[in-house]
């Protein structure tokens, strides 16, 4: 695959320096998002494998399965650098909550932080199968700061390596980690397109309708129990439901005629903007989910669509067709001060706002009409391409902590779901069996 | 058992909707409307003015506080972490606070097939000609034109048929940009056959984007086939 990143200005420039907080803003930005960010050395000495009634065989592939889920996870964190701790004579492989003498040398070896733990059966209790201990070694204390213990049942074994990653980057960010968010996504059954959510990591795919039609460009409510999506009622009308990920239960939001399309709410949740041409041509509405009341924010005989909220939830960037082909344009949640924000390129749409506030994503054509991911700053000063090649890039949609962004692409063929870190390094293609999964959403984190 | 294979599902669909005798398609489509109240009761129905009168509250009070990290302990105590659907454990279980569950529902993919089908029976049956336009536009050719006087005097001479008019796109550009830009295709078709005296009443239209391609192949001749108005006769809601 021919994806690399492609440079426009200086990433190490933009990455450090463009700290673009929209005016008014009270996000706040974190150290570890900074270019000048040292990622801190990590080693996994190992989860070793308990004894159980299960069989041997059974039992080592667990204590892997954890180990690798976790090494993925921390290696995604963005937060951490994984180290090869033998390499360095410290040993890996050893039971219980005490640190191996070997640690000592850590801090002399340049490593930061140390875990290990166990995982295995747990007999007597048919409830919870599993057990899983793991430890925290730091350095810089030359102690044990503490651990964790998960119980649970076999389904959950991938759930306590993606806990305990999170708890590490909690620990030494004060960020809640990415290891246990969702992906929502559209999936191809048949001539059907269904919801379907994964994790993170594109493991545990579990569908959400089955309407036998079109179901399309699912985005998550703030708190994370609902879906909303643009779904076809008896082929013919375009509603804007919403699904309770728990209960399976719908509701119809918008029922108005015409299109009704990407949904999307507010940060907090108070207020749904999408895009409908039940007045005519498509254009831009909020409508608030307490009172239900509608209010248009745009009014231009062209088409207005995609609307994506600012971490603040003062701002929406948008797709608009009003300059000819379809471009970006920012504008105040009310829909006043409308200004166009990409000029490079006849072909700018799909735009997405970093919960961070400092990029928005987009899809941009190339010289080439290809279809590509974009990133530009909200005051338009900075623009890098990030992925190259062939096909279709679409739907990119930032990780909660603004650090990856995950979008669907046709680069290789067949509509298939990727992740790439925010500069455009580490592409990661996530989902591999379908004939067609495009539009993922990324859950917030918990 | 043996399986059939399920590309034969349409055809067999297909003959059965034809096999059967009028008074059996209507329970059909009485049927089909019947699922709908059910779901139009389901989904909390709809105000006047056309958006969901009765949906839950989805304000965003802070953090889902059974789901949040607990930080590391020196002496950890232990947590259950909960499972899927069917498989929470205890209510104060942690982990997936949000149980994920597929609502399955083969009698309605089994409704859309055979209403898609007898749709296309019925399309085919007129003699309905579809128009094919350029890429990025949604102007209807000379060609189009000349397919669509065809169609208009079909219109005319049915004059109780209502037709749908379907918007479609090639697989370029965004699923967004593409449901907007097959609106305005599936527009300018309506339009013109009202220039030809089609009462816009029998005519509605629908934007499919580029989410039902007729053909999926990455060729331009492929493309051509997709970036299209579909003209179908309604046969159910």
């Amino acid at each position: 695959m021919a994806f690399r990143v492609v440079v426009f200005v200086s990433l190490c420039v933009s990455i450090g320096v463009a700290w673009i907080i929209e005016s008014g803003a009270a996000d706040v930005f974190l150290e570890a998002t900074r270019q000048d960010f040292q990622k801190i050395p990590l080693g996994i000495a190992g989860i070793e494998n308990l004894g159980g009634s299960e069989s041997p065989e059974a039992r080592v592939k667990l204590g892997t399965r954890i180990e690798d889920v976790l090494k993925a996870d921390v290696r995604r964190s963005l937060v951490f650098s994984l180290v090869d701790l033998p390499s360095l004579g410290m040993k890996v492989g050893h039971l219980g909550a005490e640190p191996d003498p070997s640690f000592k040398q850590a801090a002399e070896n340049g490593v930061s932080v140390i875990v290990w733990g166990q995982a295995g059966m747990k007999s007597g209790n048919k409830d919870a199968d599993l057990s899983m201990d793991g430890y925290v070694y730091d350095a810089g204390n030359n102690e044990v700061v503490g651990g964790k213990r998960y119980v649970g049942s076999a389904s959950v074994a991938r759930l306590m390596a993606h806990r305990f990653a999170d708890e590490l980057v909690f620990r030494y960010t004060g960020e809640p980690g990415i290891a246990r968010t969702k992906i929502a996504y559209v999936s191809e059954l048949g001539t059907a397109r269904e919801l379907f959510v994964m994790d993170y990591d594109g493991y545990d795919p579990r569908q959400l309708t089955a309407d036998g039609f079109l179901n399309l460009m699912p985005r998550w409510s703030p708190d994370r129990r609902f879906l909303v999506f643009t779904t076809y009622r008896n082929r013919n009308t375009q509603d804007i439901d919403m699904i309770e990920l728990a209960t399976g239960k719908r509701w119809t939001l918008v029922a108005q005629g015409g299109l009704n399309i990407t949904p999307v709410f507010s940060p907090d949740g108070n207020s749904l903007a999408y895009s409908s041409s039940h007045e005519g041509n498509a254009e831009l509405y909020r409508l608030d989910t307490k009172t239900k009341a509608v209010q248009r924010l745009t009014t231009h005989a062209a088409g207005d669509l995609s609307p994506s909220w600012s971490p603040s939830g003062r701002e929406l960037v948008f797709t608009s067709d009003r300059s000819g082909g379809p471009q970006i344009f920012l504008m105040s949640a009310d829909g006043s001060n409308v200004r166009r924000l990409t000029f490079e390129g006849d072909y700018n749409a799909a735009p997405a706002w970093s919960p961070r506030g400092n990029w928005i994503a987009y899809v941009c054509r190339t010289p080439k009409k290809e279809y590509k991911l974009c990133v530009i700053t909200p005051d338009g000063q900075k623009r890098l391409q990030l992925t190259t090649g062939l096909g279709v890039d679409d739907s990119p949609s930032w990780s909660p902590d603004g650090r990856h962004l995950v979008f669907s692409s046709t680069v290789e063929g067949k509509s298939q779901i990727y992740m790439i870190d925010a500069d455009g390094k580490d592409l990661e293609r996530i989902t591999f069996t379908g004939t067609h999964n495009s539009a993922p959403s990324w859950s917030p984190a918990s | 058992m043996k399986k059939i294979p399920l590309s034969y599902l349409p055809l067999i669909l297909g003959v059965i909707v034809l096999g059967m005798p009028a008074c059996s398609k209507k329970a059909v489509r009485s049927g089909g409307d019947m699922q709908a109240l059910q779901d139009e009761t389901a989904k909390g129905g709809g105000s006047k003015d056309g958006t969901g009168s009765s949906f839950p509250d989805t304000s965003f009070s802070g953090r889902n506080e059974s789901n949040n990290l607990r930080g590391l302990d020196r002496n950890p105590s232990e947590e259950r972490l909960g499972g899927h659907a069917g498989n929470t454990g205890s209510p104060g279980g942690v982990g997936h606070a949000n149980a994920m569950v597929a609502k399955a529902d083969s009698g309605a993919v089994a409704r859309q097939l055979a209403e898609i089908r007898a749709e296309q029976v019925a399309s085919v049956a007129a003699g309905l000609r579809d128009v094919f336009f350029a890429y990025d536009s949604f102007s209807v050719t000379d060609e189009g034109r000349h397919a669509l006087a065809g169609d208009a005097e079909w219109a005319r001479s049915n004059p109780t048929a209502q037709l749908k008019i379907e918007g479609h796109c090639d697989e370029r550009g965004t699923s967004a940009y593409n449901l907007v830009l097959g609106e305005k295709r599936a527009k300018a078709v309506r339009n013109y056959l009202v220039e030809l005296g089609v009462a816009p009443t029998y005519l509605s239209v629908v934007s499919y984007g580029k989410e039902r391609p007729f053909c999926t192949e990455h060729t331009e001749s492929c493309y051509s086939q997709n970036r299209r108005g579909h003209l179908a006769v309604k046969t159910g809601k």
